[in-house]
């Protein structure tokens, strides 16, 4: 593990714990709604002040916290235009698959890779710190993820590109 | 050992009340439904289900002297569910609101109750003779966000109140007809007594203390605050812990204050003859444990330590504080309710949280509480 590695994911790991104190929390705006106050915001006072989490200038987290929902916003590193693509179709295709992992959002926030959103009916389903190790679990893997598709890429482009020169020796 | 006893009684628990006796208890199990489980022979077994409201209910509150449960729920209304020959007979409460109900409680006497609403607005409920009517009176315009928890204060006019706003408020209730006229305290209904505008994060769990001197409450920045000589020129006092923050407190004694939130264990707190506040300990604490590796290889987390330690002189063992601390409750508490009062002071008390337990603690065992506790 990369030495820069581990205070970033024990700083995203602190900051969700603290971040993660949800409870059942009506809509204030609509009447019999509940709906999570971190994607409505319509009422200031319920929303708490966001953390940005930044390794570097490629790789960031940004938590935005309310009263009854957590929205975690990630953006992967992504080195040349192959992880920029890898990375982007990877992500889509768990996008896709979003009510299977029931914390991850179908669209993520603009500017950012992927979102997941935590809400107060989670913290009561699920138990709070594998909610967290999922996460921080996802975060570390997802890089391997990303390098291990870019390696089998380049090895696959390197044995088409042999068997296709092999023919003019 | 301070807890009792421990009983799984739903999957998700978001408040619960007891009966005079303490034979009974009422919970919402997370649902639109109110179940009365009773102690028969060493178990608990479901006697009644309440079933009126159509949204999750999020306050219940039982009448020790009327024994009548009035519920508040999401659904904007509230009802009071009188024992009629074994059966629990709901009236409805026209509370006048137009967003959620979040919290209910009877006053001292129970010929009132008072509901906070997400409606900015804190109802105040009595019963008409006349009409067989409960009547709602509002207090509008004070508050600016959802109202979270009140609480009465022993002489049955003032209320407390926290809200999303991060105040917290104290209001006369007194209305004519239903209150003996006070020539001391001279106020008319909805006035507003003082304002505290301490913390800078949204407020919960307000309770005054059994003498109603002293007024506790909590704020969602782990803060948890006291207020003395509650009037013109309130004493208030901050007490910082550097834990999750909490939910809901109860005073045992005039000195001494149990609170329960995110860190799913109970905290002390206790004054001292100065009157100073203080975090004193928690109560049924998890002996050392170690959590094995969770990511990474032992050696690597050894190493990052050992990193840690030598490079920033700092410990980082921070990182190991997402898991429950508590030894009793997995999930969050959020609420704490008295079962039996000894004169002022309560030893016995019983705590219930999203993890579907209700627990029972007794202080009379921890030694060095019940020094400080007089």
């Amino acid at each position: 593990m990369a030495s820069t590695l581990r205070p970033y994911l024990a700083c995203i790991r602190n900051t969700l714990d603290a971040a993660m104190c949800l409870q059942n929390f009506p809509c204030q705006e609509v009447e019999r709604h509940n709906k999570p106050e971190v994607e409505l915001k319509s009422s200031p006072e319920l929303l708490l002040n966001p953390v940005l989490i930044c390794r570097n200038e490629a790789e960031k987290c940004l938590i935005e916290t309310s009263i009854n929902s957590l929205r975690i916003s990630l953006k992967v590193k992504q080195a040349d235009e192959l992880e920029n693509i890898l990375t982007k179709k990877f992500l889509r295709f768990l996008s896709m698959r979003a009510e299977a992992f029931q914390v991850l959002r179908r669209k993520p926030v603009q500017g950012y890779d992927i979102s997941f959103l935590i809400t107060n009916y989670h913290c009561e389903e699920m138990q709070k710190h594998k909610l967290i190790d999922f996460i921080v679990q996802f975060m570390e893997d997802i890089d391997k993820e990303i390098s291990e598709l870019k390696m089998s890429v380049n090895t696959r482009g390197r044995l088409v590109a042999t068997e296709f020169l092999k023919q003019f020796i | 050992m301070a807890v009792t006893a421990v009983h799984q009684l739903a999957q998700c628990i978001t408040c619960h009340a007891w009966s005079a006796d303490r034979s009974m208890v009422a919970l919402c199990p997370n649902n639109s439904e109110v179940h009365i489980y009773r102690l028969v022979e060493d178990k608990w077994e479901k006697v009644h289900v309440l079933q009126k409201h159509d949204q999750i209910i999020s306050g219940i509150d039982w009448g020790a002297r009327s024994n009548k449960i009035v519920t508040a729920s999401h659904d904007r209304n509230s009802y009071v569910w009188n024992l009629e020959r074994s059966e629990w007979v709901p009236t409805l409460v026209i509370l006048r609101l137009n967003r959620a109900a979040l919290c209910v409680q009877w006053s001292p006497k129970e010929n009132k109750f008072a509901v906070g609403s997400g409606a900015k607005t804190v109802c105040i409920c009595y019963y008409e003779q006349e009409n067989n009517w409960w009547v709602s009176k509002l207090i509008r315009k004070r508050h600016d966000s959802s109202v979270t928890s009140v609480s009465w204060h022993p002489d049955n006019i003032l209320v407390a109140s926290t809200s999303t706003d991060g105040k917290c408020r104290i209001f006369s209730t007194f209305i004519k007809g239903v209150d003996a006229r006070d020539p001391k305290k001279e106020s008319r209904f909805g006035e507003l007594i003082v304002q505290l505008d301490l913390s800078s994060s949204w407020t919960f769990g307000v309770k005054w203390s059994p003498s109603g001197n002293t007024l506790a409450y909590v704020g969602h920045n782990s803060v948890i605050y006291f207020v003395d000589d509650v009037g013109p020129s309130p004493l208030a006092q901050n007490v910082v812990f550097r834990d999750l923050p909490l939910r809901d407190v109860l005073f045992v004694s005039e000195k001494m204050v149990i609170g329960v939130g995110y860190d799913c264990i109970p905290m002390v707190f206790a004054a001292d003859e100065r009157g100073i506040w203080s975090f004193i300990r928690y109560l049924g604490e998890r002996k050392a444990v170690s959590s094995g590796s969770r990511y990474g290889s032992q050696f690597s987390e050894a190493f990052g330590k050992f990193y840690g330690q030598a490079k920033l002189g700092v410990s980082n063992d921070a990182v190991e504080t997402s898991r429950t601390r508590g030894v009793v409750h997995e999930n969050c508490i959020n609420s704490i309710i008295p079962l039996s009062r000894q004169g002022t002071q309560i030893r016995r008390f019983s705590t219930s949280g999203l993890d579907g337990k209700i627990v029972m603690w007794d202080l009379e065992t921890e030694q060095d509480l019940l020094e400080l506790l007089v």
